[in-house]
């Protein structure tokens, strides 16, 4: 399996813990990820003007030489899939064209990474490597962006493919029912009462459900659960005290991987006790 | 939040139908008012006028308490609205389509500020470096100094680099980012690519003028 690989900037920036465990799983599972060269960022919500922003996607999509392109971040992923259904206007997509040096055929298909995962490689092929079944109950977080608004692999309103995923490696996805609700991420920095908000309701209700962690897809979902779950404590004055973890990084504890090498001593909120329960080093 | 009550007078008909010319513009008029949008809205307590209301005003024309609206602005685009949508309207298109609009109108706040900024970035070096974007925005945004200790915390576990991540070669943004210019858009405006046309409409583009005009005045 191998596949044309779209890091995204977060990659390189406050997901490098996420960078570290999906080279570390996708190597040990014997998927290739080809990184494209000279990538250009997807836009994320930001860039205003929409023909620039299909450009940027298109120009993304035309470098992945006839393969399939993976993505770890739900921000590109939903950017892709929106580029990539705008672009069958061929008058659009001539008109994009013309600024590319390497032109956009309309072929290239966009995948989550948990799509590669659960959709291509199988959850059976997955629970081959699991070493050690991990006895936690743990909260799918699927955001927003990564089944909206289309995806190729999972219902949009209720998707499973994250608690399919997390049931594989011996836990138990609790209920979650903010399960693709929003994190407040987009805001964060503009906003941030408002961001701080939307993060605070989704954090006490995955205490609430007794989990011992919560299991997100993205880095930006990541940057408000786990990042800010400290501000959001003192601004509230709540404990919450939950491990935010990447689906990638669970999987690699499952696979008996080291701790280290997932990046799981980057994140803010210390994963130590989670990975005690585990039995990881 | 103090509403004032929306005059007659108020309605500016060619702000409709410029919203109507966008590319989301087509089923605004289909909307029936059902307020799922609005129901499904994370931050819709938060807003001047909810989705479902926003979307009335463009019907009407109300151009000012449209664009002044801080609605547009604190939509953080999650799609929850367009995807359940039962007319197929997208609520969240229709608020990336005004924003243009309104910083045409010389709205200036904190979240366009730091879209500009995001754009900048990117037109320059093709990728969005964390540590670029919050210290632009930080000048332009003096509040955002209580977030030094943060930003802090992010670096000690590296993940706030401070090298600055760029393509290696940045030789096809400037035509990318010139795709935005061109006189098939003005102030945001995608004219209907029906796939036969190539050239602008002479019609169209003196419409165009028009509503730039008047956003002038
Ligand atoms: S969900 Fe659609 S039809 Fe219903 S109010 Fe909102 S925009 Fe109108
Ligand atoms: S996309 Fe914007 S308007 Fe629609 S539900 Fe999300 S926040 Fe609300």
């Amino acid at each position: 399996m191998k596949y044309s690989y779209y890091p995204g900037c977060a990659s390189h920036g406050t997901a490098v813990d996420y960078r570290s465990s999906v080279e570390a799983v996708f190597s040990r599972l014997g998927i290739g990820l080809e990184e494209v060269k000279n990538w250009n960022c997807c836009g994320a919500l930001h860039v205003p003007d929409r023909t620039v922003k299909t450009a940027l996607s298109a120009r993304t999509l035309a470098s992945a030489k006839g393969l399939d392109m993976a993505t770890p971040c739900n921000l590109c992923y939903s950017n892709l899939m929106r580029a990539r259904t705008e672009l069958q206007d061929s008058t659009l997509r001539t008109r994009v064209n013309e600024a590319l040096t390497e032109k956009y055929d309309g072929n290239t298909k966009p995948k989550h990474l948990l799509e590669v995962i659960v959709k291509d490689l199988g959850l059976p092929k997955l629970q081959e490597q699991v070493k050690k079944p991990l006895k936690i109950r743990a909260v799918p977080y699927y955001g927003c962006l990564l089944t909206r608004p289309e995806n190729n692999f999972d219902s949009t309103e209720n998707p499973r493919s994250l608690d399919d995923l997390i049931l594989s490696l011996g836990a138990v996805p609790v209920k979650y029912y903010y399960k693709t609700k929003c994190c407040g991420g987009p805001i964060l920095i503009t906003n941030e009462d408002l961001a701080l908000n939307l993060a605070k309701e989704l954090l006490v209700m995955a205490k609430e459900s007794g989990a011992d962690c919560i299991v997100v897809t993205c880095p930006m979902c990541h940057l408000q659960l786990d990042a800010k779950q400290k501000e959001v404590e003192s601004k509230y004055d709540i404990k919450i005290d939950l491990p935010v973890i990447y689906f990638t990084q669970l999987i690699g504890l499952a696979m008996g991987l080291d701790p280290k090498n997932l990046g799981l001593s980057q994140h803010l909120v210390p994963t130590d006790k989670l990975i005690t329960k585990i039995g990881g080093k | 939040m103090k509403k004032e009550s929306i005059l007659p007078e108020s309605r500016d008909t060619a702000f409709r139908d410029q919203v109507l010319k966008t590319h989301v513009g087509e089923k605004i008029l289909t909307c029936m008012q059902c307020g799922t949008c609005a129901g499904s809205c994370p931050v819709s307590h938060e807003m001047d006028y909810t989705p479902r209301q926003l979307v009335r005003m463009v019907q009407l024309g109300l151009k000012k308490e449209v664009l002044s609206s801080n609605t547009i602005w604190i939509c953080t685009t999650c799609f929850s609205c367009s995807v359940r949508c039962p007319r197929g309207i997208h609520p969240t298109e229709l608020m990336e389509a005004l924003k243009p609009i309104a910083v045409a109108e010389g709205i200036t706040n904190k979240n366009a500020k730091f879209d500009n900024i995001f754009s900048n970035i990117i037109k320059n070096s093709g990728r969005a470096s964390e540590f670029l974007l919050i210290s632009r925005y930080s000048l332009a945004e003096p509040g955002m100094i209580k977030q030094l200790p943060f930003g802090l915390s992010m670096m000690t576990k590296g993940k706030l680099p401070l090298s600055i991540d760029r393509m290696e070669n940045t030789g096809e943004l400037e035509a990318i980012f010139k795709l935005g210019e061109p006189k098939k858009e003005i102030n945001g405006i995608k004219e209907k690519e029906t796939g036969k046309e190539k050239e602008p409409e002479p019609a169209k583009t003196e419409e165009n003028k028009t509503a730039e005009a008047e956003t002038k005045k």
